[in-house]
């Protein structure tokens, strides 16, 4: 199997349902590996939920989900960690874990995975994380302590301290400060250059157009289009175009057209 | 109305189903708890601080109460009939066998049962259950085996020292009523004492502790989106927890006299 057979993520007519509601309806959807794939769609269209069962958080009802080729909910515990090790996810409301310091929460993920890592080594890592995202001082601080977009941050570096191949996020901007935008930003696109798969949910002008390859746009729990981003920016489909224009306008302050923004 | 009622039982018969899984596989995550590398000993110590150590004070309190009462009642009553030392045997039947493991499974229920099926609820709506699974932690394994061995290992613990307490704090209150000496209080208290005794007074405890704890982190995880079913789990941890331990004390105390 070629490397770009097995690093791939790829839902095969998922269906979730959740009580009387249909969140993803017969999704089959295919995120190519080392790119960056955005999924759009207006609010309540089941993004946050294709993210959840892409990254196999959230078992689907019916249909497969293929992680590397293998079905998700075959996999053997090894296999799985293996994939845990290789990933990232970053909840939309932060979802630190409460009852643990920053620091806790951030090596919580290293001391699961490497276990035989010294104390010292973790404290390294992550200091040089929450460093880089002027968070040092919260080191022994718990969440609740923090404000809603230094949630958002520790979120995203717990994330990311395991140094994953595949990324997920779920819209991490918003209430983020301009300056720590920024550094984050920087951070996705350096991990975008090393190769990490990102699979990000968005509504951010900013970040589509630091880091779109690939554009997944869904309305009421129906995949609508999945293609390259020049090529969703230029689709017939005149709903993909319409919801595309809507998304990224409500956080776009640009004066050009919002779909070039998906040029390349 | 008949679409309805099939409805109903059809969901009963599901959910029974689900929560008969979901106890097999806590059971089976539970004897794997040494040998997982990701297990919560820290929970587990917490579990047990929570449960055990923070209840003693009342539990204490009960058990003193319920032993000076029953000597108060019975030093008073059974004379009359010539039987002064059925004291002993009643002691031990309504403090060891009865009363004992059921008084403290309502502590622990009241307690222990609402703060764990608050706490998981809390959790599954701020999305750390799902954050845990992200990272590779098992949630049944991580939070819900160490609350579930704290409990069971807590309430067997509680009632073997509300046991001691009981029959400790009658002794005191014989003191005040027909004073007798330590050494004789004992000897005829474990004269009339016998295995079955001990064994249904530690049976019932490892049984209710188990239902406790099932009954709370099963109701925490039933949790899905809304903070405002956090309270109403919280109320049928208890009301479940309540009728599953009498519904178990009556099957085991039948056991033994059949």
């Amino acid at each position: 199997m070629s490397s770009e057979t097995e690093s791939f993520i790829e839902l095969q007519s998922v269906t979730v349902r959740a009580q009387e509601h249909i969140s993803l309806d017969r999704v089959s959807v295919r995120f190519p590996p080392n790119r960056s794939t955005l999924i759009m769609g207006p609010s309540g269209s089941g993004k946050s939920m294709l993210l959840k069962v892409a990254a196999a958080i959230f078992p689907p009802d019916s249909g497969r989900v293929l992680l590397h080729g293998n079905n998700a909910q075959r996999m053997s515990q090894s296999e799985m960690m293996a994939f845990r090790r290789s990933s990232g996810f970053m909840f939309q409301d932060a979802a630190l874990w409460e009852n643990k310091t920053i620091f806790e929460n951030l090596a919580l993920p290293i001391q699961l995975h490497f276990p035989g890592r010294s104390r010292k080594q973790i404290e390294e890592r992550v200091g040089e994380l929450l460093e880089r995202m002027n968070l040092l001082d919260s080191l022994t601080l718990r969440p609740a302590e923090l404000s809603e977009g230094e949630q958002k941050i520790a979120s995203f570096l717990r994330a990311i301290v395991l140094n994953p191949s595949i990324l997920f996020l779920d819209e991490p901007t918003p209430s983020i400060d301009h300056q720590l935008l920024e550094r984050m930003l920087g951070m996705i696109r350096n991990m975008k250059d090393n190769g990490c798969t990102i699979i990000a949910v968005t509504h951010d002008a900013h970040l589509t157009a630091a880091i779109a390859n690939h554009i997944v746009v869904v309305k009421e729990g129906r995949v609508l289009e999945a293609a390259d981003a020049a090529r969703v920016r230029h689709s017939s489909d005149r709903e993909v175009i319409q919801i595309i224009s809507e998304v990224l306008s409500e956080a776009a302050t640009y004066d050009t057209d919002i779909l070039d923004l998906l040029e390349e | 109305m008949i679409a309805k009622l099939g409805k109903n039982v059809s969901d009963a018969f599901s959910n029974f189903l689900y929560a008969t899984g979901f106890l097999l596989n806590l059971i089976k995550e539970s004897a794997l708890f040494l040998r997982r590398r990701q297990v919560g000993f820290r929970v587990l110590v917490m579990q047990l601080l929570f449960t055990a150590v923070e209840a003693m004070g009342i539990i204490a309190l009960i058990s003193l109460g319920l032993g000076a009462v029953i000597v108060v009642q019975g030093i008073s009553i059974l004379p009359r009939f010539g039987q002064g030392k059925l004291i002993y045997t009643i002691l031990l039947i309504v403090i060891t066998r009865e009363l004992g493991p059921l008084l403290t499974a309502f502590v622990i229920i009241a307690r222990s049962g609402t703060a764990i099926a608050t706490e998981l609820g809390n959790m599954v709506i701020s999305h750390e259950i799902e954050a845990y699974v992200s990272v590779g932690i098992n949630p049944i394994s991580y939070l819900a085996v160490p609350r579930f061995l704290g409990v069971t290992l807590s309430m067997v613990l509680l009632t073997v020292y509300f046991n001691l307490f009981g029959l400790f704090g009658s002794f005191v209150v014989t003191q005040f009523i027909n004073p007798i000496q330590l050494q004789d209080y004992f000897q005829n208290l474990l004269g009339a004492m016998s295995v079955v005794d001990i064994a249904s007074s530690l049976i019932k405890s490892l049984v209710f502790g188990a239902l406790i704890s099932f009954t709370a982190i099963y109701q925490g995880f039933k949790v899905r989106v809304s903070s405002t079913e956090i309270p109403q789990v919280a109320i049928k941890a208890v009301g479940q927890g309540f009728v599953l331990c009498i519904l178990a004390d009556a099957v085991i105390t039948l056991i033994y006299y059949v």
